[in-house]
């Protein structure tokens, strides 16, 4: 067991995952640094969903290992792992799965206060969020009386609202309009950069994936050939060029 | 045939479930033959015969309501999708369901007329034998060597599967605008209205009630009975069922009340997650828990007047019925909590992947349910002892 390099925030060796008789993910090795924009690319049923499952430790792989932050994931209790996600990830679906009860604001609010956090300060930074996304004027409405991109931009809130270290995007322009899509994407690029939250990104469009500081393409479950880093967009000047103030 | 070849290949359990329409279909088809076979042996008192078939349609409700509930929470119609793609659309969707409510109550309501025959001595001596051997009363009571009217008999019994079909049909007949049961709902934000008029029902029941009742002392022959029911007025009778009628009505701003108070003030993840889905669920869970607190009410009312009266044995046949109608609305309002789990499957795997853990989401659906036993049962108290009050004083 090798120990990680300091400045790898994830790590993943050797991940095989299986669905009971279905293989997902054969032998994915990859380390996301600190603070990048991380895509992993690749057609439908690659494997980027199970990847960033297990990544984010809502799957524990078959076989192989997850390091965060230097120490092991996939050895984790379930109750550990479940805390994990509360207090260091944050997660963002294909679909913004809002919970329907709840307004847009509670919505976002929601893991603050499931960490334990007051009411009055959970909503402040929620409102706050929602307005830097630009759906502040809808924080009293239900996710059923909202458009999708407008449900889309709670769900990025509510991902953004703990400021994680390591934010998981599974396809999250998917369901969106393109010219949504875009601008969805582009605010939550310029959210991470200027929080210096890490994002690994999953993606079948080459345009999203451009975004990325570092792109992994994935086939049937396996690494198809790592994308080199894209010039100049790991170079820490141009990456606080292009972050607004988000 | 497809209602026949779907109910061969369910899960046991499933199928178990739906036994449960299966036995309260028998328990209510004997009832049925029971007030038939009275009236073949005492034609001389109608009326009574006819007072009793008519307290049958306590415990026939109480089956139809079961049977939708487990129509609408049966797996079957969640794999709508598979059965969109082999052709069969929602109209074939609601006659299926209803064609297998009907089956499995026919299937009961045999099972009573085997039953019935074999306790009144008809199916041969070696059954009557053992039958009157052991339940002598009961052949006496059943009208055992009167003669049936065989066309009545069937004709009263095939009523319990087609009232339940029929309520199975319309409960879940197609909506023009909701046409899946996956499609996202709009949420209904606004409290159910339902409330004001459940509770002015229920204080004018009890109002009349009290008018009507006479005075004190005669609390034994008031017992409302099948046993005496003729002498029992009809002016309480009809206080007791608006009282009822009103606690049904009142039931989904009930629970939407206790939703609010559940997430009054300034709530923290726990009060209002358990608070807002109780609001969001009133709909659902409303009606079937008001059928619940109106017949324990009316439990706890029946129970107060028979112990001031304690004269009166039970009889075989109101125990039957009161089994009945206990256990179909005990269970239809579990798998009303069921369903509502069900709906919410998305939510709470959403919840799930923000890192709530399940211990949270337990303590949620413990306050949820300490929040309604905390604001219905004493409600409940309340009206039956309003009922009782006026005729054990």
């Amino acid at each position: 067991m090798v120990a990680p390099p300091d400045n790898d925030v994830l790590r993943a060796h050797g991940l095989h995952h299986t669905h009971g008789a279905t293989v997902a993910l054969t032998d994915v090795s990859l380390d996301v640094r600190e603070g990048e924009i991380f895509a992993v690319s690749g057609p439908r049923g690659s494997g980027k969903t199970t990847l960033l499952k297990c990544l984010s430790g809502q799957l524990v792989p078959t076989q192989g290992e997850i390091w965060f932050n230097g120490s092991p994931v996939h050895t984790l209790s379930s109750p550990s792992r479940e805390r994990l996600r509360l207090d260091r990830f944050g997660w963002i679906d294909t679909e913004p799965h809002l919970v329907p009860e709840l307004s847009a604001w509670e919505n976002a609010a929601l893991p603050l206060l499931l960490r334990g956090a007051g009411h009055r300060a959970a909503k402040h930074t929620a409102i706050e969020w929602l307005e830097r996304l630009d759906v502040g004027m809808c924080a009293r409405r239900r996710p059923g009386r909202l458009d999708q991109s407008q449900r889309q931009r709670v769900a990025i809130a509510r991902a953004l609202v703990t400021t994680p270290q390591v934010l998981f995007a599974d396809e999250p322009t998917a369901p969106l309009h393109s010219a949504d899509g875009t601008q969805v994407l582009r605010t939550l690029t310029t959210a991470a950069r200027s929080h210096h939250i890490t994002v690994v990104l999953a993606t079948y469009d080459p345009k999203v994936a451009a975004l990325a500081d570092r792109t992994i393409a994935l086939l049937d479950g396996r690494r198809s050939g790592a994308v080199p880093e894209t010039a100049g967009a790991s170079d820490e000047e141009s990456r606080a060029a292009c972050s607004l103030s988000v | 045939m497809l209602a026949l070849r779907l109910a061969r290949g369910t899960h046991p359990l499933v199928l178990l479930r739906r036994l449960l329409v299966t036995a309260a279909a028998a328990g209510t088809g004997f009832l049925v033959l029971a007030a038939l076979g009275h009236a073949a042996a005492h034609p001389a008192t109608a009326g009574d015969s006819l007072a009793r078939l008519l307290w049958c349609t306590a415990p026939l409700a109480a089956t139809a309501q079961l049977a939708v509930s487990m129509a609408r929470t049966d797996p079957a119609a969640r794999l709508q999708r598979g059965m969109a793609a082999a052709g069969l659309g929602p109209f074939r969707l609601t006659l299926l369901a209803a064609t297998s409510t009907a089956l499995f109550c026919a299937l009961g309501v045999l099972l009573s007329l085997v039953v019935f025959l074999a306790l009144r001595g008809d199916l041969g001596t070696a059954a009557s034998g053992t039958a009157t051997g052991s339940r002598a009363i009961d052949s006496g009571l059943l009208g055992a060597g009167h003669p049936l009217p065989w066309i009545g008999a069937l004709m009263l019994i095939s009523v319990i599967p087609l009232t339940a079909a029929v309520a199975t049909a319309f409960s879940l007949r197609p909506r023009t605008e909701a046409g899946a049961v996956d499609t996202d709902t709009p949420s209904t934000t606004e409290a159910p209205s339902g409330l004001p008029w459940g509770v002015a029902l229920a204080a004018a029941g009890l109002a009349i009630e009290a008018y009507t009742s006479p005075a004190a002392g005669a609390a034994g022959e008031l017992l409302p009975l099948s046993g005496r029911l003729i002498g029992s007025p009809p002016g309480i009778l009809a206080g007791w069922a608006l009282a009822a009628i009103g606690l049904v009505l009142a039931g989904p701003g009930l629970v939407y009340l206790s939703g609010q108070l559940l997430c009054a003030g300034r709530p923290g993840a726990l009060r209002l997650l358990s608070g807002r889905v109780l609001q969001e669920e009133s709909h659902r869970l409303g009606r079937p828990l008001g059928v619940l607190c109106a017949v324990a009410s009316g439990v706890y009312a029946a129970g107060v007047l028979h112990q001031a009266a304690p004269s009166r044995p039970l009889g075989p046949f109101t125990a039957i019925g009161a089994a009945v109608v206990l256990a179909c609305v005990t269970v239809s309002a579990l798998s009303s909590a069921l369903e509502s789990r069900a709906a919410r499957a998305r939510s709470t795997a959403t919840l799930r992947r923000l890192g709530a853990s399940a211990f949270v989401l337990h303590r949620a659906t413990a306050l949820r349910a300490t929040a309604l036993v905390l604001v219905l049962g004493p409600l409940t108290w309340t009206v039956a002892e309003m009922a009782t009050l006026p005729l054990v004083h």
